[in-house]
């Protein structure tokens, strides 16, 4: 199910948060409207811990993970680490790695089994990726944008890529990552998917700004609507209204 | 649907420049001829990095002088060139308030190689800089809600369905863009349309609007925005006259005045502006469709929420007296005209 979401009237959900299918993670400083729409979706399921990353807010954006890892930069305090260690399930391995290019989350994104990574990471990074995360690892570009990590956003079951993706790259990245691919936008039009829109196997956050055609494209390549037949009434009216959260 | 060209730097300031079509046509009238140099639109943008640079910039030149001028202000803005600037291989435009009056010398300056000027930080331009007004439309959305998020301070509301209400109405209201060279009018190349939308620096720099609140008054953003009004009201006076603006009857003939813009825009076009909105509701009065719609621009009263700076002491540590040194600042010089008018 998709939510749309601010962070303080700012509709890029995905630079403040990361969501996995491990954990959750969120930015501080968010007000409490933002901590409820994540906890209302995943509180008994997984955990949602609120962090800081090198004493930023802009965690989504700065590290990468999926459900076995998670890579913080460099510059990652010694207690924002230790905190999330304490906090994330032990079977996820929390590492922090030395990374000229220390925006990981617009580097490197990735799902459980396939990861992207920006043309210009140290063979080092790419081995720890491998490593940590437990992923095929990918160096590529998506619409010649070498910022993988930003401009598109997928999951297990689905993903989302630039608006001005070609056929070909499509086809060619649907093969390397064996997900159904879609070019679209959130946001009402921004590019920056990654930025707008954070996403698991079982649901995603985006932006207000989200239109309702761009909600129902998440919806249905990230096939977040279950296949019920009594939930289908109830989630097609939910995709139908646009309800303001 | 009227579009106003306002030409700030032409030879004759005061001219105002408007399409002489009739105003019952349906469709965007062409531009003025223009007497200037078309350039392309690359003016200050968005980011503040680019507002920053243009409010260093913004101090009348030492003309054609290429001696270096000492200047701590200077020394911030930085020695090469920003990369955006450097993309466009025409002029830098900015807007220019001080040099309104400037000569023609300066048109066939503009010209001149700008890739050096850009480099070298001592020598200031002058750069022309055409505003046009155009009716508001839904690929606006991002540079009006831009302009628009401080509207209720930092409150969360619902500010993109409030944006949408501005956007839709056409035909009351207006949104100043710098002008587009002729490639640019293409409007049928969707294609276009779209990168284009994408760039911050062909957003707006100011829009205007009229709203009328009881028309308005199932949306969210309306009752949301109502709410705010009501709750930060402090003194009971102002709050029983305001109630009844905002609910019941009188909200019907209340018309909430939007107007937004960035804070180094030329105050020359503002009272055109201004003009055009008011004109757009009275036209609106006879042209709109229905009955309902013609009667919702008969506007009896104004709401225009605004933000304004109250000194604490009426005077400052240094004891001076001097008339700037008042104990209300306004953002928008408007306001104080309205506020004097109105007489609190």
């Amino acid at each position: 199910m998709a939510t749309r979401i601010q962070f303080e009237n700012c509709c890029e959900v995905g630079v403040f948060s990361k969501l996995t299918n491990a954990y959750c993670l969120v930015a501080i400083g968010g007000s409490e409207h933002f901590y409820s729409a994540f906890e209302a979706e995943l509180t008994d399921v997984i955990p949602v811990v609120k962090t800081s990353i090198a004493g930023t807010r802009i965690i989504g954006r700065l590290c990468a993970g999926n459900k076995k890892g998670l890579l913080l930069p460099h510059t990652t305090t010694d207690q924002e680490l230790q905190h999330l260690r304490n906090s994330l399930p032990d079977h996820v391995v929390v590492q922090r790695i030395e990374e000229r290019l220390s925006a990981l989350g617009n580097c490197i994104t990735c799902n459980d089994h396939v990861a992207l990574a920006h043309p210009d990471l140290d063979k080092d990074t790419e081995e720890m990726i491998a490593d940590v995360l437990g992923v095929e690892v990918f160096r590529q570009t998506i619409a010649g944008n070498i910022l993988v990590g930003s401009f598109c956003a997928f999951s297990n079951r689905g993903g989302l890529v630039h608006p001005h993706t070609s056929i070909e790259d499509l086809d060619e990245l649907s093969t390397l990552l064996q997900v159904p691919l879609v070019a679209g936008t959130v946001n009402r039009g921004s590019e920056v998917i990654a930025a707008g829109l954070t996403v698991n196997d079982w649901t995603a956050f985006c932006g207000s700004d989200t239109t309702a055609t761009e909600l129902s494209v998440i919806e249905s390549v990230f096939k977040l609507r279950e296949a019920q037949p009594n939930a289908i009434v109830d989630d097609m009216r939910k995709s139908l209204i646009d309800s303001y959260i | 649907m009227h579009d106003y060209a306002f030409s700030g730097g032409a030879k004759h300031p005061k001219t105002l420049v408007y399409d002489p079509m009739g105003p019952r046509t349906g469709r965007r009238a062409p531009p003025a001829k223009r007497r200037r140099l078309l350039l392309h639109g690359r003016a200050v943008g968005f980011s503040p990095f680019f507002r920053s640079l243009s409010r260093h910039l913004l101090r009348p030149p030492p003309r054609a002088s290429s001696a270096p001028t000492a200047s701590a202000l200077k020394g911030e803005a930085p020695a090469r060139a920003p990369p955006a600037l450097k993309r466009s291989n025409l002029t830098r435009r900015r807007a220019e308030p001080f040099l309104l009056e400037s000569s023609s010398d300066d048109e066939s300056n503009l010209d001149e190689d700008d890739e050096e000027g850009e480099q070298d930080d001592t020598i200031e331009e002058i750069l022309q800089v055409d505003f046009e007004f155009f009716d508001p439309k839904p690929d606006d959305f991002h540079g009006v809600k831009l302009l628009l998020r401080s509207y209720l301070g930092d409150r969360q509301w619902d500010l993109g369905g409030f944006v949408d209400l501005i956007l839709e109405q056409t035909t009351v209201g207006t949104v100043v863009k710098l002008n587009r060279t002729e490639y640019e009018e293409d409007e049928e190349d969707d294609y276009d349309n779209a990168r284009r939308g994408a760039d911050d620096d062909e957003g707006p720099y100011a829009v205007i609007s009229a709203l009328n609140l009881g028309r308005y008054a199932s949306h969210q953003c309306i009752k949301e925005l109502k709410e705010y009004l009501i709750e930060i009201c402090h003194e009971n006076g102002v709050k029983n006259k305001l109630q009844p603006m905002l609910e019941g009857q009188q909200a019907h003939s209340t018309g909430l005045l939007v107007c937004e813009r960035f804070v180094n825009f030329p105050h020359q076009p503002v009272p055109h502006l201004y003009d055009a909105l008011f004109d757009e509701v009275s036209w609106a009065t006879e042209d709109e469709e229905t009955h309902e719609i013609r009667d919702s621009f008969c506007f009896k009263f104004y709401l225009l929420l605004t933000r304004i700076f109250m000194k604490k002491s009426s005077y400052d540590s240094k004891g001076r007296n001097f008339d700037s040194d008042e104990p209300i600042v306004y953002t928008k010089a408007e306001d104080e005209i309205f506020h004097k008018v109105m007489g609190e």
